[in-house]
């Protein structure tokens, strides 16, 4: 296929935290709130002259520092991203909006302000939100009493930020736009033959994370109307489709190394990608619209953190969903390393989708950077695709398809 | 390590039973000491400690007693209990509980021998109670049995790390913690007992650098060796992200079972999250009162919350002595005595009160005479993070070896503040905060400052300056703290001792491995003579 005419440039906004754009939004005097989890409403850090991003740390290499203060038994995103921080990669954030929902990320946000790697000033405040293990109208009150505890009471105090209704209206009508065009760009995944590869649309979803949304909207547009006209190859470049579910991925190289193994990736369900991240807010005009994103957010969370039977059928229902949306051929659950509740659903998860509802499903386990493990999961993947494959032969003989 | 083992089973009794340490360069004659007790091919110790004639005859008597109490509580299931050996794989440690608390006893003279017999004592009854319980319920022991089905009918199971002091207010019900007896006690009991189940689960596809509590309780529904004993199942979220997690399994487990799941908040030193904690407790309340058709009793739990409160001012003397030079119950006796009496019974069963009456005052005759014989601690050691359930008489160990005294765990220090026992709304903001300030919970949840802070307090309280620091090298929670722990006590000239461990599984870090962290740290910085030289190194691979 073609290139995508801006996914040079977005790609490049990928190398580092402090990217050009999020540079410029600060130079215009905008405040850089940083964030981890989608149990930080993104939303909330996008009110008035505020604007997100979620912490990634590209290139990662040694993490020798954050080992010491972390062990080598923590997940390695998090030990990453203390590393980064100690090199002082985070020192442009205004703000560090951190929830305490799982214990590596949760320590890494203590050590992050224990050896005081970020540029405190009088404005600058960490926060750690309490978050509810299910979204029963309880939890939802209990989210909504610390996300404005901690959250929008700082803003207002120590930046001026209006949280007004209006203000949270406002910020989720452009959320909605941004879901929107990155939602239709991800339908493009849907096509017998798409014209959009994993890879590719996990670098425009990254973005969408990781800039001031507002200066990418254009560019997105624009990448939208591209793959309209986009055509795919002739010949297909993939042997089966899949969807990837699991933990955190902020490496776009695992799904080039997945799509070089033969495995087109047509539906993302992880953290940093857009189910549930890029799903819509509907709000009721009658309704304050801070509890109807907080009561949202709970619902949407597709986190195994939220461990109710009912929560954890949403989680086997949407991945199984997406499977049929997408005609995927399988799953593959992933799992980053040392990451305990990825470690529990990925292994029961596998099973469930396998022997009960019939979709093929790979396993594995992987370090935060692709690449220091690229052999071993390019054979995991290749096997897996090749058993996808077998099965079709199979079926297809045996006149079912 | 299991090589080393069979090594000297091949070479014969003469390395079998001689210890490393225990013979003398240049002679045949054995150094006399606590090592020789153990045998490095067999699981039972090779015989049992002479303590000169009083306190011999006094621990023969209370291992009697063990005995006779154990006879008497199992005896009229005994027919399960038969049934129950052959049908679940963690029964047969159960068997060896006298043989645990000959461990926690080994060097103890005198009133520190009585304290221990006396604590243990009160745990044991009230597990013995608990496994009776599950024998004379379980389905799968008395599938014809209307009494048992009448009795399923009315219990409830829940989480083992979770107190079932909820079931206070439902006297007329019975509240089982559901792991407890299957994987948690039978860890202690037994180092073998939890292998099978942690390899179990992690061939089901778990990876191994979880916890293996919880993994264990999950390859124990993954075989499928839990009793099947209650009409409703109270999960939990407690304490750490494995528990949360492992939920599903067990839910998935008891599929035919009500759920519900009490889910205290992380942040538990903020006040605002009071409210949540309360609403929550009421939800589990009223789920209880609706399936079980039964009102909860206010009368009744008040009372019950007194006893908590008895026990607990208990609790804190105990600390209030080891605080001074002379402390008195140390170690495991202090640390698993009150993690069974509040985790495992809640306060329900009113012999732990009782006991801790009589301890109580043995324990101050004791200190007078310590005061009276300038009795110090060689050393005074706290221990933080959590300990090692196949290694529970590791203080007793480092007593008996180095002289280190343990004074306080932090294990221990769960839930110890006075609960309101007239109005209702306050009692059970005090019940929410008992349930957020559960074991390991209490220190590993709500912030750095409970697991940090908090240890170099308990440092100053007890005027220790060493502190043994379980590496449990699957716990994130505290992992995730390491370097700071290492600045902050260098900073403050404490000798922080870490001791690498796997919590449930005797594989990773073997007993041997986490002693010789230990005798490496005493003899390279304190530059010490061990006090018994034969505990320094030998084999207990095989030992229960």
């Amino acid at each position: 296929m073609k290139d995508l005419k801006h996914l040079y440039y977005f790609e490049n906004l990928l190398g580092e935290a402090n990217n050009d754009l999020v540079r410029q939004a600060r130079k215009e005097g905008r405040y850089a709130l940083g964030f981890t989890c989608f149990h930080m409403p993104e939303v909330l850090l996008n009110l008035d002259k505020c604007f997100s991003v979620r912490l990634r740390a590209p290139r990662t290499g040694s993490m020798e520092i954050a080992t010491y203060y972390m062990s080598n038994a923590t997940c390695e995103y998090s030990r990453a991203l203390l590393e980064r921080a100690m090199e002082g990669g985070y020192r442009f954030l205004d703000a560090l909006a951190g929830v305490d929902a799982c214990e590596c990320m949760n320590r890494c946000m203590e050590n992050i302000e224990l050896l005081k790697t970020c540029d405190t000033d009088e404005r600058f405040f960490f926060c750690n939100l309490d978050v509810p293990f299910s979204d029963d109208e309880d939890c939802v009150a209990h989210y909504c009493e610390q996300l404005n505890r901690k959250l929008l009471v700082p803003l207002r105090e120590k930046m001026n930020i209006d949280v007004s209704d209006a203000s949270i209206r406002r910020a989720v009508e452009k959320h909605n736009e941004l879901s929107r065009i990155i939602r239709e760009i991800g339908d493009c995944r849907r096509l017998e033959n798409p014209t959009i590869t994993g890879h590719e649309y996990h670098i425009l979803s990254l973005v969408s994370w990781c800039c001031p949304q507002d200066l990418i909207m254009d560019k997105l547009r624009e990448t939208l109307e591209e793959l309209k006209s986009r055509q795919p190859d002739a010949k297909k470049s993939y042997r089966a489709k899949v969807v990837v579910v699991g933990s955190e991925i902020d490496d776009p190289e695992l799904i080039s190394l997945i799509e070089e193994s033969g495995a087109l990736v047509v539906g993302d369900r992880f953290c940093y990608g857009t189910v549930p991240g890029r799903s819509e807010i509907t709000l009721d005009p009658d309704q304050p619209a801070f509890e109807q994103v907080c009561r949202q957010y709970l619902k949407d969370s597709l986190c195994p953190r939220l461990n109710s039977p009912h929560k954890v059928e949403q989680r086997y229902a949407t991945a199984e969903k997406l499977c049929h949306d997408y005609h995927a051929d399988g799953i593959i659950y992933e799992q980053m390393k040392f990451c305990t509740y990825w470690s529990y659903e990925r292994a029961l998860a596998s099973h469930v989708m396998s022997l009960e509802r019939g979709i093929p499903t790979l396993s594995i386990d992987r370090p935060y950077m692709s690449r220091t493990s690229a052999g071993q999961l390019r054979t995991r993947v290749q096997a897996f695709v090749e058993s996808l494959e077998i099965k079709k032969i199979k079926a297809r003989k045996a006149g079912a398809v | 390590m299991s090589e080393t083992v069979q090594e000297k089973r091949r070479a014969g009794t003469a390395a079998s039973g001689a210890a490393a340490g225990t013979e003398r360069p240049g002679t045949k004659r054995k150094a006399h000491g606590l090592g020789n007790l153990y045998r490095a091919d067999g699981r039972a110790m090779r015989y049992r400690e002479w303590r000169g004639f009083k306190d011999t005859m006094y621990d023969y008597w209370r291992w009697l007693k063990l005995l006779g109490l154990m006879a008497a509580r199992l005896g009229p299931v005994m027919p399960q209990l038969i049934k129950a050996l052959k049908r679940y794989r963690w029964m047969a440690s159960y068997l060896t509980t006298p043989a645990f608390v000959d461990r926690h006893t080994i060097g103890l003279r005198k009133y520190e021998l009585r304290y221990c017999h006396e604590q243990f004592y009160a745990l044991i009854q009230s597990s013995v109670s608990m496994v009776r319980d599950f024998l004379e319920r379980d389905r799968h022991l008395n599938p014809r049995s209307k009494r048992a089905a009448r009795l399923r009918e009315k219990t409830i199971v829940f989480d083992e790390m979770m107190p079932i002091h909820i079931m206070a207010g439902f006297p007329t019900l019975k509240g089982i913690p559901l792991q407890m007896i299957p994987i948690f006690e039978a860890g202690e009991l037994d180092q073998q007992a939890n292998m099978y189940y942690i390899d179990a689960i992690e061939h089901f596809g778990l990876a191994p650098d979880v916890c293996p509590l919880p993994g264990a309780e999950c390859g124990c529904a993954v075989v499928d060796d839990y009793p099947d004993v209650a009409k409703l199942y109270i999960s939990s979220t407690m304490p750490c992200d494995g528990s949360v997690v492992s939920t599903m399994y067990t839910e998935r487990y008891f599929k035919n079972l009500d759920c519900y799941q009490i889910t205290p908040p992380q942040r538990f030193n903020e006040e605002e999250v009071q409210k949540y904690a309360v609403k929550n407790l009421k939800g589990a309340i009223k789920f209880i009162e609706d399936r079980m058709g039964v009102k909860f009793d206010w009368d009744a739990y008040f009372e019950v919350a007194k006893r908590h409160n008895i026990e607990t001012q208990y609790m804190l003397d105990k600390w209030d002595v080891n605080c001074t030079p002379y402390p008195q119950i140390c170690g495991a006796a202090l640390a698993l005595h009150r993690e069974f009496e509040w985790q495992m019974a809640s306060s329900l069963d009113p012999y732990f009160a009782k006991a801790d009456k009589k301890v109580n005052r043995l324990m101050m005759r004791g200190y007078e005479h310590a005061k009276k014989t300038d009795d110090r601690a060689k050393y005074r050691a706290i221990v933080w993070s959590c300990p090692a359930h196949y290694y529970s008489n590791f203080t007793f160990w480092a007593q008996n070896c180095w002289g280190i005294k343990t004074l306080v765990d932090m294990e221990c220090m769960l839930t110890h503040h006075f609960y309101d026992v007239e109005d209702k709304e306050k009692s059970l903001v005090d019940m929410a905060k008992g349930y957020e300030r559960m074991t390991m919970r209490s220190h590993s949840n709500g912030g750095y400052v409970n697991a940090l802070d908090e240890c170099w307090k308990m440092c100053e309280k007890f005027n220790a300056n060493i502190v043994f620091m379980y590496n449990h090298v699957s716990c994130k929670n505290f992992a995730g703290l390491q370097g700071l722990f290492e600045d902050q006590a260098r900073e403050r000239g404490i000798h922080l001792i870490w001791v690498e461990h796997d919590l449930m599984d005797p594989r990773t870090v073997s007993r041997k491995a986490m002693r010789d962290r230990v005798n490496r740290y005493m003899t390279t910085v304190f530059r010490a003579e061990p006090l018994d030289p034969t505990l320094v190194d030998y084999d207990d691979d095989l030992t229960w």
